[in-house]
């Protein structure tokens, strides 16, 4: 267990302080005391970053302080036990959203603004790595305020998403899904609300229909007796419109079709002329072939004949130069 | 009755959790922390010196000291610059440089304020020393609290701490024990190895009952402990004992019970091998502050002669109480572990191919699934995979990161077991230990060139030397002396080991070591386990049998109050009775539930080992092992050696 000596260091310095005085040295301390301790800590340099950093802090303090205080109503809202206190609208909430994103975005802003000025500015090492540190464990609370704010948020979509679920599963919603999502839906819109008291009325109507679903009926149904003759010559109108826009789009397609038709037959003729013309290729293929043939043997045949005449050429000149050596030979024995 | 029970739940909590809750407190200004999720930062320096270090880095990892806020942590003795507004947190040991250190930091204003938390309690004088300071640098409104901690021992375990680790020699086996050691160097390192286990029962909070042998430097520790537990109880306004310190701490109905034994009762577990994972790590590899550092080469190729030598890269393990392999397996022989990081790298295998599983079952969906049905549909589906994946990401990161650690050391050890036989080592010393027949003559094996190194035949050779009942004859020494020579190995511990057998021959009877026997497993269960990545062909499967080391049994007879010619006459000391400190009759009848083993001269992880394995057969009964100083076989045997040369 350890054991508490501040006591024990506060009275060591009021001896040592008795014992200076009576030996008279000059005391830091005294009178002077509290001036020079004033003048020493004014030079210093009073540290703007902690300062800043403080407020950042307090800052993330009071979001949290307002989502803790507001976190209540926010949750409890979607009970189906409906009481006058305590109930925020939709509006309500995206506000406190909105604020709460806004505060956030600026914490954090102030929270980069501060690293890049420690990194700026300053010179030592460790003071940098404390700096650093200290911004890591701010940045580390406004995570954790965060992640409240998130967590309400969570909540809220979660609900909204099993309502749409709901809503989208059951076109045809059984008595209680249909009173509770009417309920719900009360909370919507100003559009809707009307609707609340013919849901009402038309209830144990619809029950006895439930037999016989019919899908988008319902909507329909409720509309019926709301639409006054204006909206119904509107519908009119635009039912008209509708039409005239299909038959256009009918007659459009039917011009096309007999276009796409005639690109086929031609087609057709097309492909006939070009199988003709195939095996008239191929004849003419044939016949260069053979005369390819032809000619080959025809340039054999005269290299042939070449030689031969080259021969027949040499065996004369040498029959000649026999000749006229014969002569000369004949010649020179007569004389 | 609620309150016993409470209180004595709290006595079963460990030394190293009160340890770990006394510096969060330092660390939240003395005030007792709490955790709170959504509270504001508040930062501060942490300064210490080397004692607070080797304290703290046991017990609480840099991240922890984050989350209490601690920006920076820094060495008393370097260079620190003045971070304005911020304090500072000091955890020193009241020496004189600390104390200069810490004035002059009061005059050059480094931090705003300074809470000073001293390891061990200052001296009057140091302490007006620094109000001299703080007044001449006007800083005294800057400081702003000053404690004594009472927190001068390190905790490895739950239940096992050393004294310390940076003044090692001054304490050391040597020290003590050495011849010409004066009465007044005697009389400071009594007064330190005091010191810290005064600290420690404090802490622990509770006044042990201590017991401790004649004639030897425990019974100085016994006495002067006594003499200070004594002083600190009678001074009843700063009684550290009193109040509600004790009521949190005191067992309900028993004080436990201090051991002092001094480390000459038993030479050979310090040379001994060993087989369980722990002190296998703690012999071979570097191991200390719960720190294992791996000198790891590069790729496996065998290098051919003359080629560059491999790249070693070093790295270092922190083996942790949130590690639960080691916390479970650390006991264990050798080849359960291997087959246990086999296990645990099936099993995380396994989970991952799940987790894969599930996350293509997810794709599938949000591809196929979602564009007909809407993601919305499909949302609850995907929360629930998306839930699951996410929660065992941590939890299987964290089992990977731990097999690895796990391979790695595990097969570090292997190499070294293989290359210097040591299973064969350990199975030897086993049958002389016990006396059983040996199978292999002693000079066999110093004479084997590829089991083992020379210090290894010579732990062997002194093992057996210690244990045998009567002296080999001098032309058998001269034989293993002529051996040992041949095998590279200096003979100085030899000399020292002849001197003490000597001596304690005559103060009693050599140590029994018990009865064991080391069943080597049969051929079947070796062949089961080369399939395993671990090969083990030729490393023989002991098993390792219960046996009683020396320390163990007298913990058992003094804790059962059985009568045994050996601790019969141990000294008994109570710092609660008020007179009478010389009685060998114990007042107490009752066996103790509690009891704390301090050995005198050094301790090593067999000897705890063998205590937890003790104690684990008992219910209800706690122990905690302490030692002046952890040494494994080689710092042992170098120690001695210096014996032989002076």
């Amino acid at each position: 267990m350890a054991v508490d000596i501040t006591l024990l260091f506060r009275a060591s310095v009021k001896t040592v302080k008795t014992r200076n005085k009576a030996l008279g040295v000059a005391v830091g301390g005294g009178v002077d005391g509290c001036r020079d301790e004033l003048f020493r800590r004014s030079p210093r340099p009073k540290g703007d970053f902690s300062s800043r950093a403080r407020e950042v802090i307090s800052h993330i303090g009071k979001l949290k302080d307002f989502l803790l205080e507001h976190r209540k109503d926010y949750i409890n809202a979607y009970s189906h036990i409906v009481s006058e206190y305590g109930r925020m609208t939709d509006t309500e909430r995206d506000q406190i959203d909105q604020d709460a994103q806004i505060f956030m975005r600026t914490c954090s802003e102030a929270i980069q603004q501060l690293r890049a000025e420690a990194h700026k500015e300053i010179h030592s090492q460790q003071v940098k790595e404390h700096r650093t540190a200290v911004l890591d464990f701010i940045e580390d609370y406004l995570k954790r305020v965060c992640k409240l704010y998130s967590e309400q948020r969570a909540i809220r979509v979660k609900r909204v998403v099993d309502k749409k679920r709901l809503s989208k599963l059951e076109p045809e919603p059984n008595t209680k899904t249909r009173e509770s999502i009417s309920s719900e839906k009360v909370s919507q819109g100003p559009v809707k609300d009307s609707e609340e008291k013919p849901t009402t009325e038309e209830y144990p109507e619809k029950n006895s229909a439930e037999a016989q679903p019919e899908l988008g009926t319902w909507g329909d149904g409720k509309g019926e007796d709301e639409l006054s003759p204006e909206e119904i010559q509107m519908f009119e109108q635009e039912n008209q419109r509708l039409i005239g826009e299909m038959n256009s789009l009918f007659d459009e397609v039917r011009q096309i079709e007999g276009k796409v038709v005639e690109i086929s037959r031609l087609q057709e003729i097309f492909t006939e002329k070009v199988l003709q013309q195939e095996a008239e290729i191929d004849s003419i293929h044939q016949l260069v072939v053979g005369a390819t043939e032809n000619i080959k043997e025809g340039n054999e045949d005269i290299r042939e004949a070449i030689k031969n005449n080259a021969g027949f050429r040499v065996w004369i000149l040498f029959f000649l130069v026999m000749c006229s050596f014969s002569l000369l030979f004949l010649d020179w024995y007569d004389s | 009755w609620m309150l016993g029970v409470k209180m004595a739940a709290a006595a079963a909590s460990s030394i190293r959790e009160r340890q770990t809750v006394a510096l969060k407190r330092m660390l939240n200004f003395n005030v007792p922390h709490v955790k709170n999720s959504t509270g504001e930062p508040v930062w501060k320096v942490l300064i210490y010196d080397r004692f607070g270090q080797d304290i703290i880095s046991p017990l609480l990892s840099v991240k922890e000291l984050r989350d209490m806020g601690i920006t920076l942590h820094l060495l008393l003795h370097s260079d620190r610059d003045p971070i304005p507004d911020v304090p500072a947190v000091y955890f020193v040991m009241p020496t004189e440089e600390n104390i200069d250190r810490m004035c002059q930091d009061l005059r050059n204003q480094l931090y705003e304020s300074y809470y000073l938390n001293f390891i061990s309690a200052i001296s009057r004088s140091k302490l007006e020393d620094i109000a001299n300071a703080a007044l001449a640098a006007s800083a005294v409104t800057q400081v702003a609290k000053v404690f004594d901690q009472y927190l001068n021992f390190i905790t490895l375990e739950d239940d096992m701490f050393v004294l310390c680790n940076q003044n090692k020699e001054l304490v050391s086996y040597r020290a003590i024990n050495r011849p010409d050691i004066t009465d007044t160097e005697m009389e400071t390192v009594m007064d330190t190895i005091v010191d810290s286990l005064f600290c420690f029962f404090v802490t622990l909070g509770a006044v042990p009952i201590i017991r401790c042998s004649r004639g030897t430097a425990a019974e100085m520790v016994a006495m002067k402990l006594d003499k200070k537990l004594r002083e600190n109880l009678r001074d009843a306004r700063n009684s550290l004992f009193t109040g509600d310190t004790l009521g949190a701490g005191q067992f309900s109905f028993q004080r436990p019970l201090l051991v002092l034994v001094d480390r000459n009762i038993d030479l050979a577990t310090p040379l001994h091998h060993t087989w369980t994972y722990q002190a296998l790590v703690h012999d071979v590899l570097d191991f200390h502050l719960n720190r294992v550092n791996l000198e790891e080469s590069s790729g496996v190729e065998n290098s051919p002669a003359g080629a560059r030598p491999k790249r070693k890269n070093k790295k270092s393990y922190d083996l942790t109480p949130v590690d639960k392999f080691w916390q479970k397996h650390k006991g264990s022989p050798f080849p359960e572990v291997a087959e246990s990081v086999q296990q645990e790298l099936e099993s995380y295998r396994a989970q991952e191919d799940e987790v894969k599983r599930l996350k293509s079952i997810m794709l599938l969906k949000i591809r196929v699934l979602a564009p007909q049905r809407g993601i919305i549909a499909i949302l609850g589906d995907l929360n629930l995979s998306v839930y699951i994946t996410c929660s065992s990401l941590p939890e299987l990161l964290e089992k990977k990161r731990l097999i690895d650690l796990h391979t790695n050391v595990a097969t570090a050890v292997l190499e070294h077991i293989k290359a210097r036989k040591l299973d064969v080592y350990f199975e030897y010393e086993e049958k002389i230990m016990s006396k059983t027949t040996l199978d292999k003559s002693l000079l066999d094996i110093i004479s084997d060139p590829d089991a083992g190194t020379p210090e290894d035949k010579m732990r062997l050779f002194l093992i057996y030397y210690i244990s045998t009942q009567q002296a080999p004859s001098e032309a058998d020494l001269e034989q293993y002396k002529k051996a040992l020579t041949d095998a590279g190995c200096n003979l100085n511990p030899l000399q020292y080991i002849k001197q003490w057998k000597a001596f304690t021959k005559m103060a009693s009877a050599p140590a029994n070591y018990g009865n064991t026997t080391t069943k080597p497993m049969g051929l079947l269960s070796r062949v089961m386990n080369t399939g395993s990545q671990f090969v083990m062909e030729g490393v023989k499967n002991l098993v390792l049998k219960q046996q009683n080391l020396p320390v163990t049994r007298i913990l058992d007879n003094l804790m059962e109050m059985k009568s045994n010619p050996e601790t019969d006459d141990y000294r008994y000391f109570d710092p609660k009775m008020l007179r009478g400190n010389d009685s060998s009759v114990p007042r107490n009848k009752n066996p103790f539930q509690e009891a704390i083993v301090f050995v005198v001269g050094g301790g090593n992880y067999i000897e705890y080992q063998n205590l937890v394995d003790y104690i684990k057969g008992k219910q209800g009964k706690h122990v905690l092992y302490g030692c002046s100083e952890l040494f494994n076989a080689t710092q042992f045997i170098k120690q001695v050696k210096q014996f032989g040369q002076s």
